[in-house]
C-alpha cells in the first residue's frame, strides 16, 4: 500500500467517522430537522421529523417539503425566502401528522453549501405546542376575567342605581309625614297655646326643631342622590370665576365679620362648572363656619402641584380638626362638632367628594385642632393653563 | 248668588295633607268653596261632570286645580293629560302641588301643559306661605279664563 493510498484511506475513514458523528448528533436532536434542495424536495430528515409527520425517512425523501404543513403556500414561501436571503428565523408553521394531528412549530433555517458546491437548506423546527397551549390558556383566562369584570361592573352599576333609586324614594316618602308632624305641632302651638303649660310648649318646639332638622337631612340626601344620577356637562371653565361666584353667594354669611381672603391664581379646567362651583361653595361655607370663633379669619384658595398634577386647595385658620377623625370627614351625615357649636347636617363634604369623584379626581384634607384645616382636590381632567388673572372677591370685610 | 261655584279643586289622597292645606287656606280666608277629591278618578269625574258630579256643567270650572301626583287609581300625570287633552277642560289652570322635586316629574308636568309646579315644603310655615301665595295668585290676581276659552275650536 503506498503512502498516498494509505493517507486517502485514513482521510476517508475520518470523513466517514465524522459523518457518522454528524448523523448521530442530528438523530439525537429532539427537534425535527429536515434538509431540502433548492426545489423544495426533501433530501434528509431525522428521527424527530419522522415522528412528527408520521412518515418514514424513505417515504419523505424526494417529496416536497411544503406537503407536510397545514399551509403549504406559507411553507414554500418560507424556504424560498431562506434560499433567497440565506436564513429565516422563527418562521411559524404547522406540521400535519399523517393521522391529522397538527403541531405548531417555529422554524429556523439556513442555507448550507456542500464542499461539492451543492446548496441545501437545513430546517430546524421547534415544537411550540406547549407555548401555544399556554397562550391559549392565558387568552381564555383573560377573556374570562374580562367577562367577569364586565359582569361585576354591570352588577355594581345596577346595585348602585337601585340603591340610589331606593334612597331617593325613601327620602321622598319621608318628607310627607315630616310635613304633617311639623304642621300639626305648629297648629297645636298656635291654636292651643293658651291652654298649654310652658313645658308642653317647649316640648312642642323641640319636636318642630327635630322635624326641621330631619327635613333638611332628607333634602340633603335627595340632592346627593340627584347628584349621583346627574350626567356631567363638561366645558372649559376658569376656576377663578367659579370661585368668585361662590364667594358672592356666601356674602350673607360674612356679614359683620373680619375675613382676609388670600386668593391665588387658579387654572382653566375641563369640568362641569355648576358642580365645581358647588365644591367651592361647600368648602368655603365650611371655612367661613369654622373660622367664626376667630377674630381675624384667614381663608386661602389657590393652586399647587403634587406629582406634576394640579391641586386646588382651600385653607383656613379656623377650629380645624383632629387628624384621627380625618376618615370621617367625607361621610354622609358625619359631623365632628356638636350642633350647638356649628350648625349643619354633615352633607357638604360628602357632596364635595361625590362631585370630585364624578370628575375622576381626588379630595383629601389636612387639619390640626385649633390650628385650621386645609382641603385639597384634583379634577382628573385638570389641564392647568396659566394666564388667568387673579380675581378679587369683592366685598369681603 | 244662590250656589257658589267651586273655586279650588284640591286633588289630594293624603288626609293629613288635605287638612293642613284646608287649614292654611281658611286661615288666610282665601277660599270659601273648596272641593276635595281623593283620587284621580274622582278628579276626572268632577272636571268632566260625570258620575256623582253629573249635575255639574263645564261652565262651572274651578279657578284652579291643585293636583298631587301620587294618587290612587288614576295618577296625577294622567289626570293632567286628560284635562289638557280635552278642549272643554284645557283652559282650567292646573298647578301641580307635590312632594316630588324629581326633574322628570317637572318636565313631564310642564310638557303636558301644567300651569305651575310647586313642591310642598316640609316646614309648615313655608307650606302655609306657599298655599297662601297660590290662593292669592289664582283667586285674586289672576283673571280666570272666559267662557269662550272652554269651547272647542
Amino acid at each position: 500500500m503506498s503512502t498516498d493510498t494509505t493517507e486517502r484511506h485514513l482521510a476517508d475513514e475520518a470523513a466517514r467517522r465524522a459523518g457518522a458523528l454528524d448523523r448521530s448528533l442530528i438523530e439525537a436532536g429532539l427537534d425535527p430537522l429536515v434538509t431540502i434542495a433548492p426545489d423544495g424536495k426533501i433530501i434528509d430528515v431525522n428521527n424527530a421529523a419522522e415522528k412528527v409527520t408520521g412518515r418514514s425517512l424513505q417515504q419523505l425523501i424526494g417529496t416536497d417539503f411544503s406537503d407536510y404543513f397545514t399551509d403549504p403556500g406559507k411553507a414554500r414561501a418560507g424556504y424560498e425566502q431562506m434560499f433567497r436571503e440565506g436564513l429565516i428565523k422563527d418562521y411559524e408553521l404547522q406540521i400535519r401528522h399523517r393521522d391529522g394531528h397538527v403541531t405548531p412549530v417555529l422554524y429556523n433555517a439556513w442555507v448550507y453549501r456542500h464542499e461539492a458546491g451543492d446548496v441545501i437548506g437545513v430546517f430546524a423546527a421547534r415544537d411550540i405546542s406547549e407555548r401555544k397551549r399556554a397562550e391559549e390558556e392565558i387568552r381564555k383566562l383573560n377573556e374570562g376575567l374580562e367577562r367577569r369584570v364586565r359582569e361585576r361592573t354591570a352588577e355594581l352599576q345596577a346595585t348602585n342605581t337601585e340603591l340610589e333609586a331606593f334612597t331617593y324614594s325613601v327620602s321622598h316618602d319621608l318628607r310627607s309625614p315630616l310635613r304633617h308632624i311639623d304642621g300639626f305641632s305648629k297648629l297645636l302651638l298656635e291654636e292651643y297655646s293658651a291652654d298649654l303649660p310652658e313645658d308642653a310648649r317647649r316640648h312642642l318646639s323641640r319636636i318642630r326643631d327635630a322635624t326641621r332638622r330631619m327635613g333638611m337631612m332628607v333634602d340633603d340626601l335627595l340632592n346627593l342622590t340627584r347628584l349621583g344620577r346627574k350626567e356631567l356637562s363638561m366645558q372649559l371653565t376658569g376656576l377663578s370665576s367659579l370661585l368668585e361666584e361662590a364667594i358672592g353667594d356666601l356674602q350673607p354669611e360674612m356679614a359683620g365679620r373680619e375675613i382676609e381672603w388670600r386668593i391665588g391664581k387658579l387654572p382653566f379646567v375641563e369640568c362641569d362648572p355648576a358642580l365645581v362651583k358647588q365644591v367651592f361653595a361647600d368648602l368655603l361655607s365650611n371655612a367661613l363656619k369654622f373660622t367664626r370663633p376667630q377674630e381675624h379669619a384667614v381663608i386661602e384658595v389657590g393652586e399647587t402641584t403634587q406629582d406634576g398634577r394640579a391641586v386646588i386647595f382651600v385653607r383656613d385658620n379656623g377650629v380645624g380638626f383632629n387628624m384621627k377623625y380625618v376618615d370621617k370627614l367625607f361621610g354622609v351625615f358625619q359631623r365632628l362638632h356638636r350642633p350647638e357649636d356649628f350648625e349643619g347636617t354633615g352633607i357638604g363634604l360628602a357632596t364635595v367628594q361625590r362631585i370630585v369623584h364624578k370628575h375622576g379626581g381626588r379630595v383629601w384634607a389636612e387639619g390640626e385642632l385649633n390650628k385650621g384645616a386645609a382641603f385639597y382636590f384634583t379634577l382628573e381632567a385638570v389641564e392647568s393653563r396659566p394666564g388667568e388673572s387673579n380675581s378679587s372677591p369683592g366685598g369681603a370685610a | 248668588m244662590i250656589r257658589q261655584d267651586v273655586e279650588i279643586l284640591l286633588v289630594e289622597d293624603n288626609a293629613d295633607d288635605v287638612e293642613l292645606t284646608l287649614h292654611a287656606l281658611h286661615q288666610e280666608r282665601l277660599a270659601n268653596h273648596i272641593e276635595v277629591v281623593r283620587d284621580g278618578e274622582e278628579a276626572l269625574d268632577f272636571l268632566f261632570c260625570r258620575g256623582p258630579y253629573a249635575h255639574r256643567s263645564f261652565e262651572q270650572a274651578p279657578r284652579v286645580v291643585l293636583l298631587d301626583l301620587k294618587l290612587p287609581k288614576v295618577d296625577g300625570m294622567e289626570v293632567l293629560r286628560e284635562i289638557k287633552k280635552d278642549p272643554r277642560t284645557r283652559a282650567i289652570p292646573v298647578v301641580i302641588l307635590t312632594a316630588s322635586r324629581e326633574e322628570s316629574d317637572m318636565a313631564n308636568g310642564y310638557h303636558l301643559g301644567a300651569n305651575g309646579y310647586v313642591q310642598k315644603p316640609v316646614d309648615f310655615d313655608s307650606f302655609r306661605n306657599v298655599v297662601k301665595h297660590l290662593g292669592l295668585y289664582w283667586l285674586v290676581v289672576n283673571e280666570p279664563p272666559p267662557p269662550a276659552a272652554f269651547q272647542a275650536k
